[in-house]
């Protein structure tokens, strides 16, 4: 028993202790970037997936300012080249692009949301939805300005 | 007084819950986790650090449960209600009610006056506040969200208080309790790990301590759960909660061998949400042995199913 909760207590500091070294899980290959159907297939995602955002009666209002073709490019370079691809974003990091903005963790959730129902329509499995919101949910961070 | 306070609380959450606007934050299913036996946010047996109902933060959300376990010889009934606040602090409150027949055999023991179809019945006020971390979202590193809770417990036994004197036991305790959730959401995996500070028997539903015996000291006891979410619908996973032993010597004094021993309580589950506000649980769970000296020693296995409305 106790040697049980040791182990525990170990487990539990190497956790915390190992918790910085993970940082960088974009994928050394392009297997994602392929499941989700390369530029074209992300381009087609990303379109819909704002099509639905900039309608969503909780989070519609950030967006009323943005030009959504714009957006849709824009997100498309960072979807690819965060799968994989052979793309470089060259916007703002996400930290200076939502600084202006009030963006509370329900309204990343609801992004989310938008993203899942998207990927749905999509066709995407599960499991690679799963692989790139876990690319992106680290970025509530920089994106949640307000607690 | 706790079964007041407990009735007042769920009318307070039923009133809160009335006047909400749905939390509809999108939250992702199933990953805040169903209602235990006990009322937290968690697997069916066992909390964990996620904070329950739909509420982010900035938000205040309700959830509601009822669920039913029966096994050989015994059948536990539960509901309750759990409060979440700024996705930070979880107030829950449970009832359960169970079945405890078999125990009208200890009359052949000693004259307890065990009333035939004797129920046992349990309040619980469950608090568990978020400390660190955030179980879903961050998924670029190994740290999990982590929470700490405490679960005050109050038992009615009826006709069993004589027993309960015999051995020894308080009619109330509370739990204190650290639980680690990690969402590897890449792998759509979930394992949950608590660490409980207890000296309830079967939970508290053989209440607190043995004190005639001297056992009645706190243990330290961990529980484990894993969870793979199938779908954005569907999850399946195991628990595993180890209880403690503290009876089994009451029940050696006595010259009664092993009448009184616990095993660790196990289950698979497979939770389904129709709907962002509707979750279904059936699972298998196996509690071992439970007082077996009334039960012919046999092993309590049976079905749990549980049913959770939240906003």
């Amino acid at each position: 028993m106790k040697k049980l909760l040791m182990s525990l207590l170990l487990a539990c500091t190497s956790l915390i202790c190992t918790s910085g070294m993970a940082q960088n899980m974009a994928p050394a290959n392009d297997a994602l970037y392929k499941a989700f159907g390369e530029k074209n297939g992300i381009t087609l995602l990303m379109d819909d997936f704002v099509n639905r955002v900039i309608k969503d009666p909780r989070i519609g209002i950030h967006f009323k300012d943005t030009k959504p073709p714009m957006l849709k490019a824009k997100l498309t370079d960072q979807v690819c080249q965060l799968t994989g691809g052979p793309c470089t974003y060259d916007g703002a990091d996400m930290k200076t692009a939502h600084s202006a903005m009030d963006i509370n963790k329900g309204d990343f959730h609801a992004l989310v949301e938008n993203l899942q129902s998207a990927m749905e329509a999509r066709g995407i499995p599960f499991i690679q939805q799963n692989q790139l919101l876990a690319l992106l949910a680290p970025m509530h961070r920089d994106v949640i300005t307000l607690h | 007084m706790i079964h007041k306070l407990t009735k007042t609380t769920a009318l307070i959450g039923l009133a809160l819950g009335a006047s909400l606007a749905q939390a509809d934050t999108g939250k992702l299913l199933l990953t805040g986790g169903v209602s235990t036996i006990a009322g937290s946010a968690g697997g069916g047996l066992s909390p964990w650090a996620v904070i329950g109902s739909n509420a982010t933060e900035g938000e205040v959300g309700l959830s509601a449960y009822a669920s039913r376990a029966n096994t050989q010889d015994y059948s536990l009934n539960s509901y309750g209600l759990a409060i979440g606040i700024n996705d930070r602090v979880e107030l829950s409150v449970a009832q359960q009610d169970f079945d405890a027949s078999p125990a009208v055999a200890l009359n052949g023991i000693a004259p307890f006056g065990i009333a035939a179809g004797q129920h046992i019945q349990m309040d619980v006020l469950g608090v568990k506040v978020k400390v660190a971390g955030d179980a879903v979202l961050d998924s670029d590193s190994w740290m999990p969200q982590i929470s700490v809770g405490l679960e005050y417990k109050s038992v009615r036994p009826g006709s069993l208080q004589s027993v309960f004197d015999f051995m020894g036991v308080k009619n109330n305790g509370t739990d204190f309790y650290v639980s680690a959730t990690k969402l590897f959401l890449d792998k759509s995996f979930l394992i949950n790990g608590t660490l409980r500070s207890t000296n309830a028997n079967q939970g508290g539903l053989l209440g607190f301590g043995a004190g005639n015996t001297g056992t009645s000291s706190r243990s330290l006891v961990p529980e484990f759960a894993v969870a793979y979410l199938v779908n954005k619908k569907l999850a399946i996973g195991a628990e595993y909660r180890v209880m403690t032993n503290n009876l089994e010597s009451v029940g050696s004094a006595a010259g009664l061998g092993n009448a009184l021993h616990a095993d660790d309580w196990k289950d698979i589950f497979i939770a389904w949400a129709p709907t962002k506000n509707v979750s279904l649980t059936l699972a298998y769970v196996d509690l071992g042995k439970v007082v077996p000296g009334v039960t012919g020693n046999r092993n309590q296995t049976g079905t749990y199913l549980s049913a959770q409305f939240a906003f």
